[in-house]
């Protein structure tokens, strides 16, 4: 047990990515065995990272060094700096690593029912490994390079996902979007870290951030670092191929998706505060964040609410609750270089913004499966040409409300814990962000009421008489993320004692995030 | 164990909703028991009733998503018009709108640091 343990942050890249390439293999020979092999898969890992987990927070931060005689020999005998491969897990991956493993067990889940009836099963699913093994990496790594190939992995498998039900037109276009904006993001990640290691002849992010002088060329690849990831978040205005690649995703993708997208906002959070955290421009790049995540709020929820496609509908959604995230951690940015107003209210900030980050994987997954039962069911993304559904889909009909109550930060769902500690530590910044987001809050609801009165409400219609509730799978796979929704709202205290203010003090905490690989920091 | 989730400002406590949850539920109850006893369910009482017009077939009836807040897109048209016009669909539009932002950035933070 130990031993796994002590493996576990390679292990937890590494299973997902050797089963990716078992799984066509095992699915010649039978649908059930390749099935159970994914979900084993997935629920070994899950079992590794709750374990790791447990380890960091008693041990704090873990180093994992490839190919050295000791995982925690970061730097060679005889060498100055760290050269092999490293992975470094403190309490920020660790958040990310819980929540990407409870979303891709519920879609995997959800995927046995809503892709039965598709062809080329075996490709889907050695996709979808390939993608949770990738964000794995973008999660756990220590290096800028490994970020970018981890981060091509997640966006490879991601574009094929997006295009994998090949008899829809606008599935090619979606992935064709996905992969040409993920190209470019990894592009200006490659490039950015071309222009680091041409300075200081290193990759590793603890080792560039001690010595980090933030010359002209560190302030160009932080800017490309930094607008490449925003863009893969769907922060406006670099929004516009969001909505058009995640909508036409398989419901179960785009709710891991919007997970991935998670993990390149961690990817930014990396660059921005372990990175080029010591620097002193913090203050104008949290206030750039900042404004960015306000304009994503209001801008992503009036787009949401003037949508008829159902997806889409969730997609602009996703953007602007995207934006709460940008504007908590922004501030937190704002003020790391000033640790009277960093405690005063910008640590609270942070936590908001990321707690928002696990409130959002919950209950966006959920409403996107939502929005996936109504397309297995009546074959139509249209919400003009949907109606009475709650009296044939009673089920999903509950955990679509659950969703929105959560989405909509109604107390006592789990949404409104994290944007009560946004508004009341934001305000402190600027009020302007605390109103914005009640504002953008209120027409979340209004805009998911109109949804919900589309699809769900009024008289049973004709047309849909002969229907039935989604498959099993596709309600169990909804009720863990409902489930998730119910327990946070009921411990919001706990969960962010046990994984919200560890994540952002792992964030704030640079030096601890350098010593970890470089040794003590005079 | 607690409920509380303090912010550093107020606190939250989701079991103090819920209690009145359910008491608002028990009141709403209460009301509800004091109706008409005398209705039936599935007999005339129970039919729609429009000033005696004959009702419209259940598809003609449902409000559909294009008239929800008809009144508040109308208001905001402009709004709506500057706004959808840069989602043309088209990816290399996307791109300029990256480039732009990535440039507009990058001037920001060389100013600042000019002015240091």
């Amino acid at each position: 047990m130990a031993a796994l343990v002590t493996h576990s942050p390679i292990l937890i890249i590494a299973i997902p990515l050797l089963a990716a390439f078992l799984t066509p293999l095992i699915g010649r020979l039978s649908g059930k065995a390749r099935n159970v092999l994914v979900l084993g898969n997935l629920a070994f890992v899950a079992f590794l990272v709750f374990a790791l987990t447990r380890d960091i927070s008693v041990n704090g931060i873990r180093v994992y060094t490839l190919g050295a005689t000791s995982p925690d020999l970061t730097i060679p005998e005889g060498v100055m700096v760290p050269v092999r491969i490293i992975l470094e897990v403190d309490g920020m991956s660790m958040f990310m690593a819980i929540i990407w493993t409870i979303v891709s067990l519920a879609a995997t889940i959800y995927s046995l029912a809503h892709i039965a009836k598709e062809t080329g099963q075996n490709r889907f699913y050695t996709l979808l490994l390939l993608m949770v093994a990738g964000a794995y990496g973008m999660m756990f790594t220590g290096d800028l390079f490994n970020l970018f190939v981890f981060l091509e992995i997640a966006s490879i498998s991601g574009a094929a996902l997006i295009a994998f039900r090949t008899r829809f037109a606008d599935t090619q276009e979606g992935g064709f979007k996905y992969i040409v904006i993920s190209a470019i993001a990894s592009l200006m990640v490659l490039f950015a870290t071309g222009l680091l290691y041409g300075q200081y002849n290193l990759l590793n992010i603890a080792a560039l951030a001690k010595v980090m002088e933030y010359t002209t060329l560190d302030k160009i690849a932080l800017v490309l670092l930094l607008i490449a990831f925003t863009m893969k978040t769907g922060m406006i205005p670099l929004h516009m191929w969001f909505p058009d690649s995640y909508t036409v995703a398989p419901a179960s993708i785009t709710g891991m998706l919007v997970i991935t997208s998670h993990a390149c906002m961690y990817a930014a959070f990396r660059v921005c505060f372990s990175l080029y955290g010591g620097i002193s421009d913090t203050y104008v790049v949290g206030w750039i964040i900042t404004v960015f995540g306000l304009l994503t709020a209001f801008i992503g929820v009036t787009m949401a609410v003037y949508q008829t496609d159902v997806m889409r509908f969730m997609s602009y959604h996703a953007i602007s609750q995207l934006g709460y995230m940008w504007m908590g951690v922004g501030v937190g940015l704002a003020v790391l270089g000033n640790p009277e107003l960093l405690y005063t209210y910008g640590r609270d900030a942070m936590a908001g913004g990321i707690f928002h980050i696990l409130n959002h994987a919950m209950y966006k997954p959920l409403l996107f499966f939502t929005g996936g039962a109504l397309f297995h069911v009546t074959g139509t993304r249209d919400l003009t040409k949907m109606g009475g559904l709650a009296h044939k889909m009673k089920w999903t009909a509950i955990l679509y409300i659950i969703g929105t109550l959560s989405i909509s930060g109604i107390p006592p769902l789990n949404g409104f814990s994290s944007k009560i500690l946004i508004y009341e530590s934001v305000y402190h910044f600027h009020p302007i962000l605390t109103i914005m987001g009640i504002i953008v809050s209120i027409l979340t609801l209004a805009s998911f009421i109109k949804a919900f009165h589309s699809a769900f409400m009024g008289a049973e219609l004709p047309m849909y008489k002969q229907i039935r509730e989604v498959p099993v799978p596709m309600l169990i796979g909804m009720g863990i993320l409902a489930f998730g929704i119910v327990f946070i709202t009921l411990f919001p205290g706990q969960v962010s004692r046990w994984i919200i203010y560890p994540a952002a003090d792992a964030l704030i905490d640079q030096l601890s995030y350098i010593h970890a690989v470089m040794g003590v920091v005079p | 164990m607690t409920f509380i989730r303090e912010s550093g400002y107020a606190f939250w406590n989701p079991l103090i909703w819920f209690i009145a949850f359910i008491g608002v539920m028990a009141v709403v109850h209460f009301i509800r028991m004091r109706g008409q006893e005398k209705y039936k369910k599935g007999s005339a009482q129970a039919q729609i009733f429009v000033c005696g017009e004959e009702v419209p077939e259940p598809d003609k009836r449902h409000i559909r998503v294009t008239n929800i807040y008809w009144g508040f897109f109308e208001t905001l048209k402009e709004y709506y018009n500057s706004i959808l016009r840069p989602h043309t669909g088209i990816i290399n539009d996307y791109i300029i709108w990256f480039v732009a932002v990535m440039a507009l950035t990058a001037v920001i933070l060389l100013i600042v640091g000019l002015t240091k």
